[in-house]
């Protein structure tokens, strides 16, 4: 029982990753808004773009959590 | 409380057909009938009495579609016109179908069964678009280059985990706030995760399939 919790939590590590990247796109975008104001709309859907496919990686750690949870804690 | 919410992460049969020997109807397939039925009473809805001018509802849906429109031929350019209209039918389909969480139905594409057979669909239109504009040897012949028969297996895959995950994430933790703190703090909650997250999802899955299409579409420089 220790071990399945152990694997779950190192299985979600990869938040980790997902936060680091997005924080990068977003630290990038609001610099490039601020030196070109009228690219707004462009950047906003770069950037939303950018942080839906970086939580993807993020969102592969959950499920393999809740697999690895409920496949092999419910034995 | 664990055992019930396992309970609910499992795809239950609504009810069985009564031929060869029973076929098994799973609780996402009737949901996507309901779905199936008000689209298309909206439709019919919306599209009646068309007049030159537009008026009141007609001005709704001609924004919605202009929207839709401009968003994918700014992709696909001007030869992939003919790609627009099922591009339109996954997203509005994808964003009905993960929203309806807020209606007390549960979501088709939680099923990982739904989100493969979505991923399926389009990257066979993915491919099947390339045969059509440059020809099946074109197509062989881009085999060769073994990044795309990667592709070939990775992008689905991550299209239907990215979907999957998305909407299983966002109903567990609904789930559990709405048995914790069942007040009005899940409306909130609600409004974050499944709408938000849920037309997210639906966009970022047209978009990439869109992508991947323009991609096969684009005209070599010779």
């Amino acid at each position: 029982m220790g071990i399945i919790a152990l694997g779950a939590a190192v299985a979600v590590l990869t938040g980790a990753g997902a936060g680091i990247g997005i924080g990068l796109a977003t630290a990038k975008a609001t610099e490039s808004i601020a030196r070109q104001p009228e690219a707004k709309g462009d950047i906003r859907t770069a950037l939303l773009l950018g942080c839906a496919l970086a939580e993807a990686t993020a969102i592969y750690g959950f499920v393999i959590a809740l697999l690895i949870i409920l496949s092999l804690g419910s034995k | 409380m664990a055992e019930e919410l396992m309970e609910q992460l499992d795809n239950h049969t609504a009810f069985t057909i009564p031929i060869f020997g029973g076929i098994p109807v799973p609780d996402s397939c009737v949901v996507t009938w309901i779905i199936i039925a008000v689209l298309v009473l909206l439709s019919i809805i919306f599209t009646r009495n068309l007049k030159k001018v537009p008026t009141g509802s007609q001005c709704i849906l001609e924004t919605f579609m202009d929207f839709l429109d401009n968003f994918f031929t700014n992709i696909l350019g001007k030869k992939g016109k003919k790609y627009v209209p099922i591009l339109e039918t996954f997203i509005i389909y994808i964003g009905f179908s993960n929203i309806i969480g807020v209606f007390g139905f549960v979501p088709p594409t939680k099923d990982i069964n739904v989100t493969a057979a979505l991923a399926g669909m389009a990257i066979i239109l993915v491919q099947a678009s390339f045969i059509i504009e440059k020809g099946p040897l074109k197509w062989l012949k881009s085999f060769l280059n073994p990044i795309n028969l990667l592709d070939l297996v990775t992008r689905p895959l991550s299209l239907c985990m990215r979907l999957f995950g998305n909407v299983l994430g966002a109903f567990v933790v609904m789930e559990l706030i709405k048995h914790c703190i069942p007040g009005g703090v899940p409306v909130i909650a609600s409004g974050y995760f499944d709408l938000f997250d849920g037309l997210l999802q639906a966009y970022v899955f047209a978009f990439l399939t869109s992508l991947y299409m323009a991609e096969a579409l684009e005209e070599e420089e010779k």
